[in-house]
């Protein structure tokens, strides 16, 4: 409990933004605040590219939300998720890029220069990059977003705390699941893994640590299919897909890791996406349409690794980069009539 | 043995090294002393300790009832963040974990009397109807609690109408389970509104504006 963290406070939308949106066209915005959004931004600014991201509302992506980072290289003792996050735009902000926590609500890339609106306004861009990564995947049984937030959660490092000597059910069998599975026997009386296989994805080091912890039990071959409960929940109903066996588990606190879903509903119709719903790239992050560019969990279905993130983000900025050198046209100051196109 | 370690307290004298003006952490506890209250306490005297700016003022809940009402402090342990105003800057519970950084934070910021929110935004706290209490709901391991306490207290310090507590969940049970708070962020606004998560400032201000127009005449 008492462990006194000083990670810079996250800044509110930036104050000095005083030029009017509208009628500034950048030369890069990048969508998405994480890792591959910001290692993006650190390029793009060190290319001396007008450089603005949209951070969204929850800054730092999915390192944010993680305890401790062990494999990202640089850092032999481990570090802090939400440092890690700092440090990234930190870096980012070094090299003068603005960042901006605002969310996107719809894009508009049927022309030049592409148009970007959030919760608070309209921006301009001669490129994108998209990273806007991924969120946690529901279940998607009965009683999950009843309890949602009084009970269920998908975030241990927040949540964690309110099952002091409680016990917990966590359902996956990957790195989150069985990481924050570790993470919550620092509170809770008894952590039960229930994961639909009869073997854990997980990284071999998270097994190894998972099955040695004597608060930790595993349940296999098992699905649930609802979570139940009054005021608060009390228990998950869980079928064995193998026996076919029904039972429940009593518990106070659901924590689910089963995976992600990218965030593409504002690209949708625009960009194409693969049959799991994942932005479709190439090696070289572009999109199919030229001057979008794509990096992160959201174009990548297969790793989801930060140094990965951060890797295909500076791709993408080098790319950004080589798309507006090949293009001089698009490179046009400002746009006086809103609509005007770039040819 | 301090609660602060050598290495934060090299960081925090570095953040305070620049406060722009005095600021006092007004700390409430009891004699017999509550769960973390002698943690809080010790901890206000080790962060005062670090800038020359800062001073801790130390009162008993029970015996200094007349201040603690002046101040509008109804539970421990406390924390009142006052600069050359009160701007109604508050922490109930505990500051550990994450929420260390919303303190110093919050010095910085009452230190400043600045309030760094969007001019939209600092626009709409002037024209606000009525009074607005914001808690902020938080646990110490959470990581996107910070962002919500930081920009509640930054709508303390814009209008005299808003003040603002950072809300320790597991220190108030009875709080925790009048509101419904089993997930954080969450964060309270005149008992009726709520907003779940880390939201930005412009949601945030909307919040605000249904819970005033829901608010009985």
């Amino acid at each position: 409990m008492f462990d006194f963290k000083l990670t810079q406070p996250q800044q509110q939308a930036q104050p000095g933004l005083d030029e009017k949106q509208e009628d500034l066209v950048y030369d890069l915005v990048i969508v998405g605040g994480g890792p591959a959004g910001l290692t993006a931004a650190i390029y793009a600014g060190r290319a001396r590219l007008e450089t603005l991201v949209l951070a969204g509302s929850i800054p730092g992506g999915q390192p944010a939300n993680t305890d401790i980072v062990e494999n990202y290289p640089g850092f032999p003792e481990g570090i802090d998720g939400p440092e890690l996050a700092q440090r990234f735009r930190s870096q980012a902000e070094r090299f003068d890029t603005r960042v901006v926590l605002d969310d996107v609500t719809e894009a508009d890339f049927s022309k030049m220069p592409f148009t970007l609106r959030t919760y608070g306004a309209t921006y301009r861009a001669r490129t994108v990059i998209v990273a806007t990564g991924a969120n946690p995947r529901r279940m998607g049984v009965p009683g999950e977003d009843e309890f949602y937030g009084r009970g269920v959660s998908a975030c241990a490092t927040c949540d964690g705390f309110f099952y002091g000597d409680k016990k917990v059910v966590v359902i996956g069998g990957g790195d989150s699941a069985v990481a924050e599975g570790i993470f919550l026997t620092r509170f809770a009386s008894e952590v039960v893994i229930v994961h639909r296989r009869n073997e854990l994805r997980a990284t071999k080091i998270y097994q190894e640590q998972a099955f040695a912890n004597p608060k930790i039990r595993f349940i296999w071959d098992t699905v649930v299919e609802e979570i139940l409960g009054g005021q608060t929940v009390t228990g998950v109903r869980v079928r064995n897909i193998k026996t076919g066996d029904v039972s429940v588990i009593e518990t106070d606190g659901v924590f689910v890791y089963i995976g992600m879903e990218p965030k593409t509903e504002v690209f949708a119709g625009q960009l194409e996406l693969d049959e799991w719903g994942y932005i479709v790239s190439n090696h070289r992050q572009h999109t199919n349409i030229p001057g979008v560019f794509v990096a992160g969990d959201v174009q990548d279905p297969l790793y989801r690794q930060i140094v990965v993130a951060a890797g295909t983000g500076a791709i993408a900025a080098m790319e950004a980069e080589k798309f507006l050198g090949e293009y001089p046209q698009s490179k046009v100051e400002k746009v006086v009539a809103l609509g005007g196109t770039c040819d | 043995m301090p609660l602060l370690n050598d290495e934060i307290v090299e960081q925090v004298k570095e953040q305070l090294a620049d406060l722009e003006g005095p600021v006092r952490l007004v700390m409430f506890t009891q004699t017999f002393e509550c769960e973390y209250c002698a943690e809080t306490r010790r901890l206000v005297e080790e962060v005062a300790q670090l800038s020359d700016q800062l001073t801790a003022e130390i009162y008993n809940f029970v015996t200094d009832e007349e201040k603690a009402k002046e101040l509008g402090v109804d539970k421990i342990p406390a924390i009142a963040v006052i600069g050359a105003q009160d701007y109604g800057v508050r922490f109930y519970g505990i500051p550990a974990g994450y929420e260390f950084t919303s303190l110093i934070h919050a010095i910085q910021a009452v230190a400043a009397g600045e309030p760094d929110l969007s001019e939209e935004g600092i626009q709409a706290l002037a024209e606000l109807t009525g009074p607005v209490h914001m808690q902020v709901f938080v646990t110490p391991t959470c990581p996107y609690c910070p962002q919500a306490v930081v920009l509640a207290h930054h709508m303390a310090i814009a209008s005299p109408m808003v003040r603002a507590d950072m809300v320790e969940a597991t220190e108030f049970p009875h709080l925790s389970i009048k509101y419904q708070v089993m997930g954080v962020p969450r964060t309270v606004i005149n008992d009726t509104a709520h907003i779940e998560g880390a939201a930005p400032e412009p949601m945030v201000l909307d919040k605000l504006q249904e819970a005033l127009e829901g608010a009985p005449e």
